[in-house]
């Protein structure tokens, strides 16, 4: 890992010596940018495996810099924010930003969120494994068939493939458009995307021995949803 | 003036044709008298159209219709024709006013957007030039902490301090400027519930939160914000959590009653007297004799009434049997 490249995008020059230290440890090579353009350039040569990046560019949106990157590069994006803003979060992670971090932060936070997203990517890829175990959830994804410790759970067509969806991606937020998306393909995101959350509050029913304080699928408030790893309490 | 011209046209266009009566069917007069209407009603609004129209009905009956000079009309069929024209006449008025007035909202419509856009990308800047330099000061101190001086820690602490004040400044700001941005949908109350014992966790005394449901059976929804309320009813547990004896039990409860989801969260604490219980609403209201100072904006409460509101719903103290506070949140219920 200490081999590895990362680039700060972000126009303050304080913010990047502090973000610049952080990352000091965890890569060999740090280097930095000041506008989204020379952001994209510097991507685009040296291949970093993390790219951090600050929203309040003046030369170009994150959304826009964020989808430029992504075309070009599988680097690991961690967006840095000044809002606070629920909705300005699930537009990045839509244009395929990783994480999200909200100023003012701790070098500790984001030390941590860096290092999450490192382990969640060396994590085996679970899309194409027949059996997927998590806690006590057992998937067959041949068998279409969800088993709790031992038990097995009874879930419509729709309920199975949002719960599939939720455990492949484990650890990952996914956010209410890339669930609408991969569980209900080729219907309109606007007027439906209200099944998402009732199918969510009936699995949780199913699954979860508190739905008052779920341990398997979590709410990211205003994004999405996440379904914790095993280690995960 | 706009009516004195629209009269004027009229008189000049009844003048001109009496000029040529005798080459002029009675489809000339009324097309003519038509042109003068639409423009009178396009100048003067539709009052002055209909008003138009009327006089050239008139007009057209007493110089155009034979026998000519008198509001006499011969033939029948010749009624028709005034009839017709008049009612076409102050359908067109009418119809050009409401066009117009549509027009004219979709203008104002379109302002409102752009001032609500205006406002949002201020805060939104204003949100990025403070929060910038309390992220260099907030990372600065935290390097410096290794090194032993208790200083940095509190350098650390007021400038969380400082962002939470940030933070409920601009949310004021939102919710008087109008900039608030609402997505309501149908929501769990289950999804709630357990999104604000998430927020609580961590907390060394997490445990002094008991959530529960009023009906454990019944899986109920609302239609509200999710971030809004999540923000509420968090501001009302952090509340409990600071002005409640340590130890005691603050208990969260949401149901449906009627048309709306009811959400209660509840205290050992001391309550509000009653001389006080609006006044906790308003912005930077301190009550005296709590030393709230360190950890408080004065702004939470009045935040969380501000955006109860803004999503149709209700945030207000209750009184309590055996002592004890109670917030109650009412939000309009949903069905899937």
């Amino acid at each position: 890992m200490a081999n590895q490249t990362a680039l700060i995008i972000d126009d303050e020059p304080r913010i990047r010596r502090v973000v610049s230290n952080a990352l000091a440890d965890d890569f060999a090579r740090v280097l930095e940018a000041s506008s989204g353009a020379e952001g994209l350039r510097i991507a685009s040569v040296e291949r970093p495996a993390l790219i951090v990046l600050d929203l309040g560019l003046p030369d170009a949106t994150g959304a826009s810099v964020c989808a430029g990157l992504r075309a070009s590069s599988n680097a690991l994006i961690l967006v840095l924010s000044a809002r606070n803003a629920d909705r300005e979060k699930a537009t990045l992670l839509d244009a395929g930003a990783d994480d999200y971090v909200t100023k003012p932060f701790s070098t500790l936070e984001l030390k941590a969120r860096v290092r999450a997203l490192q382990r969640r990517a060396k994590l085996p890829d679970t899309v194409g494994a027949t059996t997927i175990q998590n806690g006590d959830l057992k998937m067959d994804t041949e068998a279409r068939t969800l088993e709790s410790n031992g038990q097995p759970v009874h879930l419509t067509p729709t309920e199975w493939e949002l719960v599939r969806v939720l455990m492949s991606n484990a650890g990952k937020t996914m956010t209410h458009r890339q669930l609408f998306t991969a569980v209900w393909a080729g219907r309109q995101f606007g007027d439906a995307q209200q099944y998402l959350r009732v199918h969510v509050a009936n699995v949780r029913r199913k699954i979860e021995a508190n739905p008052l304080d779920p341990r398997y699928i979590i709410t990211e408030p205003g994004v999405g949803y996440r379904f914790a790893r095993p280690s995960e309490g | 003036m706009v009516w004195l011209l629209a009269f004027l046209g009229l008189a000049l266009a009844a003048l001109g044709l009496v000029a040529v009566r005798p080459l002029l069917g009675e489809a000339h007069v009324a097309l003519i008298f038509l042109l003068v209407v639409l423009g009178s009603s396009a100048a003067g609004g539709r009052v002055l159209g209909i008003t138009v129209a009327l006089a050239a009905f008139v007009v057209f009956d007493f110089f155009f219709l034979p026998p000519f000079n008198t509001l006499l009309v011969r033939n029948p069929f010749d009624w028709l024709v005034l009839v017709v024209f008049l009612i076409t006449s102050i359908v067109a008025a009418q119809l050009l006013y409401k066009a117009r007035s549509e027009r004219a909202a979709v203008e104002r419509a379109e302002a409102l957007r752009e001032a609500d856009k205006l406002k949002d990308a201020l805060l939104a800047s204003l949100s990025h030039d403070l929060r910038t330099p309390l992220t260099t000061i907030k990372a600065l101190a935290h390097e410096l902490q290794p090194l032993g001086d208790e200083r940095a820690l509190i350098i650390e602490e007021q400038a969380d301090r400082l962002n939470r004040l940030v933070t409920d400044l601009l949310d004021v700001g939102r919710l008087d400027g109008g900039a608030l941005h609402l997505d309501i949908q149908l929501n769990a109350v289950d999804d709630l519930l357990g999104a604000v014992g998430q927020q609580v966790s961590g907390k060394p005394d997490q445990d002094r939160l008991k959530i529960s449901l009023d009906d454990p059976a019944s899986l109920s929804f609302g239609r509200f914000d999710f971030v809004h309320s999540l923000r509420i009813l968090g501001n009302l547990v952090d509340n409990a959590f600071k002005y409640s004896p340590p130890d005691s039990p603050i208990i969260l409860t949401g149901g449906v009653e009627g048309k709306d989801v009811v959400f209660r969260v509840v205290d050992a604490g001391n309550g509000v007297p009653a001389d006080e219980r609006d006044a906790i609403f308003t912005a930077f209201y301190r009550r005296p004799g709590t030393g709230a100072g360190a950890h408080s904006t004065g702004l939470g409460l009045s935040i969380a009434r501000g955006l109860a509101k803004a999503q149709g719903g209700t945030l207000v103290y209750r009184e309590r049997d055996g002592g004890g506070t109670m917030f109650e949140l009412r939000l309009p219920a949903g069905t899937p």
